[in-house]
C-alpha cells in the first residue's frame, strides 16, 4: 500500500514540474530573454544527473560530492526563477505605469540617474577556525566524527561553491583554497556565504541496510547514535524540501535519499568588507550541539575580499587631446592620445604607442582629490576646455585640455563624472588596485597525511649542517673542560687528558673540509692548549660576532648557588640557529629538530674518538639513564639527562665504542617516539 | 627529584631568570611546559618518576628569552616567582607564567644533572 501511495506522489510531482515548466519557459518567452531560460534548463539537467549519481554510487565520498552538486544545482534554480519572477515584476509595473500616465516618456528617470560601473568581486583563501573542546582534541578516544563541508557563495544571481572538505577533531581551520571571482557585481552587493555541512559517519543511503545494520550494532545506541537514526529513518527528512529550499517546491526534483547537508552557519559581506587584505568576519551560526551535522566553530571566518571596478581595470574613455599645463605658453598645446584609466589620464604622443604599450609620455591623475571644471576662458579655440586641478605635494598644478569637438568635450567631461561618480561608489576599492589571482588551473589535491594536526606539522630540517654539531661537541668539550676548571677535576676528566690531539685531529680532519666557513680549527686547537687558554677560546667561540668576549662562562650564567657553578655554561646557540633559519621573526619551536639532526649524526658514525665502553644511551635520552653507566661516562650521561640536544652531542664523542653505531633507524624510531610523547594530544603542552 | 606526596622536597635547584620579550603586544618567554596535576603523568617524556604531575618544560625556542637564561628542555619548574608549582594544574602555571604586568620571571628549576654534577663536585 504505501509503495502506491509513493508512487501516486512521484507522478502528481512529475506533472506539476511539467507544468512548472511550462509557466516558467512562458515567463522566459514573454520577457524576450532566453538567457534565463538556457541556464535554467542547464541547471535542471545538472540536477537530474546528480541525482541519477546520487542515487547509484555506493561510495560515500561520490554520493556527498553529488549531494553538494545537487544542493548547488538548487540553489542556482532558485536564484534564476526569482531573477525571472523579478523581471516579469518590473516589466509589468512598467506597462501599468506607462499605461496610467501616457505622457511620461520611458525614457525619463532612470536615465538621468547615473549608474555606477561594475566590478569584479573576489573571495579567496576562506578559513573558518574551529573550537574542539581541549577533551575532544586530544584525547584520541573514540571514532573519530568527521563531517564534510562546504561552502556556497552567492552575488546576486551568482552561485558558486567551493571544494568539499572533510573535517575531524585534528584539523584546527577548515580552509577552502578556491578563488572564486564573481563577474558583474555592483556597489551595493551582498556576498552571501553560506556553510554546508553533512555528518559522514554513517550510511544512510538504501542500498546498504546491513552495513546500517552492523554500525547500529556496533556503537552503542546512545543519545547521539539514536538521534541520528532517528533523523535517517524519519520520512520528512528525505523530503524534496531539504534540499534547497523552496525552489523545489516549484520545481520539485525526484527524491532521493543521501546525505543531506544542512546549513550551519551564513555570513553576508559586502563593499564595506572589501579590503586588499585578510579580515575576520563574524559568523551567524545555525544549528546547535545536538544535530548530527555540527560542526564547532569558532564563530568567525577569515577571508581576503578584493574587488576590482572596472573603472580601474578597463578603459573608461580614450581619444584626441590637447593638453597645455597652465602657466605655460599659452600656445605650447601639446597633441596626445588620452586615455582615462583607473586613476590616471595616461597621455600618450600617438594611438600607436598605447597599443604597443610604451610608457605614456605623462600622466595626469584623477583621483578623489582632483578637481575638474570646464572653461570658456581660451579665446582661441572654439570648444570648451576641461582644467584638470590636482595638489602635486604642496603645490597646485592645473592642466588644460582642448577636444576636437565639442561633442568631445562633451563626452570627455561625462567620462570624467563617470568616473567620479564610480570612485564615489566604490570607495576604497578605488584608491588602488587591488589584485585578484584568477585560480590556476586544478592541481590534483595533496594528500595530507593522516594525521593533519596543526602539532604534526613541525617541519625537520634535514640539512646536512656537521658542521653545527661539530660547533656543538667542540663547545660540550670546553664546557666540561671549563668545568673541570672550576671544580675539582672530575675523575673521568683524565680521559681527556690523555689523549688530547690524536683523536681529535682526526675527527675534525674529516668534518672541517665540510665546514669551510665555520671555524673548525681555532677551538680544537685550543683544546691541546692548557687550561687557561681555554676561557679565551670559548670566548671567542661563543661570542656573538667572533671577537673575545670577556665573559667567563660563569658569569654568564648568573651564577647563584655555589653547588651550581658545575653548571653548563650558557652559550648562545648560533651555531644552530643559521640552519634552522628562522625565517619568520616569531620563534618557531625547533629543538625536536635539533634531536634528529644529532641523532642522525651519531647513526652516521661520528667517528671514533675516545674509546669508551659507555653503553651510548638510546637517543630517547630523555628518558632516565640506565644506572649502568661506567662513571667516566657519567657526566655525559647525566647531561643528557637534562635533555638538551647539546648534551647528546657530548656523549656522542664518548659513547662511540667499538659496537657499530646506532643504527639510524634506532634514532628516527626514538625520534618518532619523543614526537609521540609530545603528542599534545596525549599530554597538554602550552606555550608561553 | 623522587617525591612522597605530602613530604616536603628537596632539590638541588638552579635559579633562572628570564625577561620576558615583547612581541607586539604578547610577552613571551620562549618555551613550552606540560604537565600539571590534572594532566596524565605517565605521558610526561622527560620525568624520571612517571607518577611526577610536576610541570616541566617541553620546549625551548632557540634565540629565546628563556634558553638565554639557561632554561633547558626537561627541566622540572619548582617555582615561579615565589609561587609554588609542584602541586598546580596546568593551566594554573600557564598563568603564573603569562602574567601580563611582570616583565620577569624567576624561575627555579631542577634537572638530573644538576644533582649529578653537585655530587661530582663534591666527590
Amino acid at each position: 500500500m504505501p509503495m502506491d501511495r509513493y508512487a501516486d506522489m512521484e507522478d502528481k510531482l512529475r506533472i506539476l514540474e511539467d507544468l512548472n515548466m511550462m509557466y516558467i519557459r512562458q515567463i522566459a518567452l514573454s520577457l524576450q530573454d532566453s538567457d534565463i531560460q538556457k541556464k535554467i534548463d542547464h541547471e535542471i539537467r545538472m540536477r537530474d544527473g546528480a541525482c541519477k549519481l546520487l542515487a547509484a554510487c555506493s561510495q560515500r565520498d561520490q554520493a556527498l560530492e553529488a549531494a553538494k552538486s545537487l544542493l548547488t544545482c538548487n540553489t542556482r534554480i532558485m536564484a534564476y526563477m526569482s531573477e525571472l519572477q523579478r523581471m516579469k515584476e518590473a516589466q509589468v509595473m512598467q506597462r501599468v505605469a506607462r499605461r496610467s500616465d501616457g505622457t511620461r516618456s520611458s525614457d525619463a528617470g532612470p536615465m538621468d540617474d547615473r549608474l555606477p560601473c561594475k566590478s569584479k568581486v573576489a573571495i579567496s583563501d576562506l578559513r573558518i577556525p574551529l573550537m574542539w573542546k581541549d577533551t575532544e582534541y586530544f584525547k584520541n578516544k573514540g571514532e573519530l566524527h568527521r563531517c564534510a563541508v562546504f561552502c556556497l557563495l552567492q552575488v546576486g544571481g551568482e552561485i558558486h561553491d567551493t571544494d568539499m572538505v572533510m573535517v575531524d577533531r585534528t584539523l584546527t581551520d577548515i580552509c577552502f583554497d578556491n578563488t572564486i571571482v564573481f563577474s558583474e557585481a555592483s556597489p551595493g552587493f551582498e556576498l552571501r556565504v553560506e556553510l554546508y555541512s553533512c555528518c559522514s559517519e554513517e550510511d544512510y543511503s538504501a542500498g546498504s541496510a546491513p552495513r546500517k545494520l552492523a554500525s547500529k550494532l556496533s556503537s552503542s545506541l546512545g543519545r547521539s547514535a539514536g538521534k541520528k537514526l532517528r533523523v535517517a529513518m524519519d520520512p520528512g527528512a528525505c523530503s524534496p524540501t531539504s534540499h534547497g529550499g523552496a525552489a523545489t517546491l516549484l520545481l520539485p526534483g525526484p527524491a532521493v535519499a543521501g546525505p543531506k547537508y544542512h546549513l550551519l552557519a551564513h555570513t553576508s559581506l559586502s563593499l564595506s568588507h572589501v579590503q586588499d587584505s585578510f579580515r575576520t568576519h563574524d559568523l551567524s551560526i545555525s544549528g546547535n550541539e545536538e544535530c548530527s551535522y555540527w560542526v564547532p566553530l569558532y564563530g568567525s571566518a577569515c577571508c581576503r575580499l578584493a574587488a576590482q571596478p572596472h573603472c580601474m581595470t578597463q578603459q573608461m574613455m580614450s581619444g584626441c587631446l590637447k593638453v597645455k599645463q597652465l602657466g605655460g605658453d599659452p600656445q605650447s598645446w601639446t597633441n596626445v592620445y588620452g586615455v582615462l584609466k583607473g586613476t590616471n589620464l595616461f597621455c600618450y604622443h600617438r594611438q600607436e604607442d598605447m597599443e604597443a604599450n610604451v610608457e605614456p609620455a605623462f600622466t595626469i591623475a584623477i583621483n578623489k582629490e582632483t578637481r575638474i571644471r570646464a572653461s570658456e576662458k581660451d579665446p582661441h579655440s572654439k570648444a570648451q576646455s576641461i582644467c584638470i586641478s590636482n595638489q602635486y605635494g604642496g603645490e597646485e598644478v592645473t592642466h588644460t585640455l582642448s577636444a576636437d569637438s565639442r561633442e568631445e568635450t562633451h563626452r570627455w567631461m561625462e567620462a570624467f563624472w563617470q568616473q567620479f561618480y564610480d570612485m564615489s561608489q566604490w570607495k576604497q576599492c578605488c584608491d588602488d588596485l587591488m589584485k585578484i589571482e584568477l585560480p590556476s588551473p586544478r592541481k590534483p589535491a595533496i594528500v595530507t597525511s593522516k594525521q593533519g594536526s596543526l602539532y604534526h606539522e613541525i617541519v625537520i630540517d634535514t640539512s646536512d649542517d656537521i658542521s653545527t654539531v661539530t660547533d656543538i661537541l667542540t663547545r660540550q668539550m670546553q664546557e666540561l673542560e671549563l668545568r673541570s676548571q672550576l671544580g675539582t677535576s672530575p675523575p673521568w676528566m683524565s680521559l681527556f687528558e690523555e689523549s688530547p690531539g690524536g683523536p681529535r685531529t682526526p675527527r675534525l680532519a674529516r668534518h672541517s673540509p665540510r665546514s669551510p666557513h665555520r671555524l673548525p680549527h681555532s677551538p680544537l686547537s685550543s683544546l691541546r692548549c692548557p687550561w687557561p687558554g681555554l676561557l679565551s677560546s670559548d670566548a671567542s667561540l661563543t661570542s656573538d660576532s667572533d671577537s673575545p668576549c670577556s665573559t667567563s662562562p660563569c658569569s654568564r650564567h648568573r651564577g647563584w648557588a655555589e653547588p651550581l657553578s658545575l653548571s653548563s655554561p650558557r652559550f648562545r646557540h648560533r651555531g644552530w640557529a643559521e640552519p634552522l633559519s628562522l625565517s619568520s621573526p616569531r620563534f618557531r619551536p625547533r629543538t625536536l629538530s635539533l634531536d634528529a639532526k644529532l641523532s642522525t649524526l651519531r647513526g652516521r658514525g661520528y667517528g671514533g674518538v675516545l674509546q669508551c665502553s659507555c653503553q651510548p644511551p638510546s637517543s630517547s635520552s630523555l628518558a632516565p639513564i640506565p644506572a649502568q653507566c661506567v662513571p667516566q661516562a657519567t657526566l655525559s650521561c647525566s647531561s643528557s639527562t637534562s635533555s638538551n640536544s647539546s648534551s647528546e652531542g657530548s656523549h656522542s664523542p664518548s659513547s662511540l665504542d667499538g659496537t657499530p653505531f646506532s643504527r639510524p633507524s634506532s634514532a628516527r624510531r626514538s625520534l618518532m617516539n619523543l614526537r609521540a610523547k609530545l603528542d599534545p594530544r596525549n599530554w597538554l603542552q602550552s606555550q608561553v | 627529584m623522587s617525591f612522597i606526596p605530602g613530604q616536603p622536597v628537596t632539590a638541588v635547584v638552579q635559579r633562572i631568570e628570564i625577561r620576558k620579550l615583547r612581541q607586539g603586544e604578547h610577552l613571551i618567554l620562549g618555551f613550552s611546559i606540560g604537565g600539571g596535576i590534572d594532566q596524565d603523568p605517565g605521558q610526561n617524556p622527560f620525568s624520571e618518576d612517571k607518577s611526577d604531575k610536576g610541570i616541566y618544560v617541553t620546549r625551548v625556542t632557540p634565540e629565546g628569552p628563556a634558553e638565554v637564561a639557561g632554561l633547558m628542555m626537561g627541566d622540572k619548574v619548582m617555582q615561579v616567582n615565589g609561587w609554588d608549582m609542584t602541586m598546580v594544574t596546568h593551566d594554573q602555571a600557564r598563568k603564573r607564567l603569562t602574567k601580563k604586568n611582570e616583565d620577569v620571571v624567576r624561575l627555579l628549576v631542577t634537572r638530573k644533572s644538576l644533582e649529578q654534577a653537585v655530587k661530582h663536585s663534591m666527590m
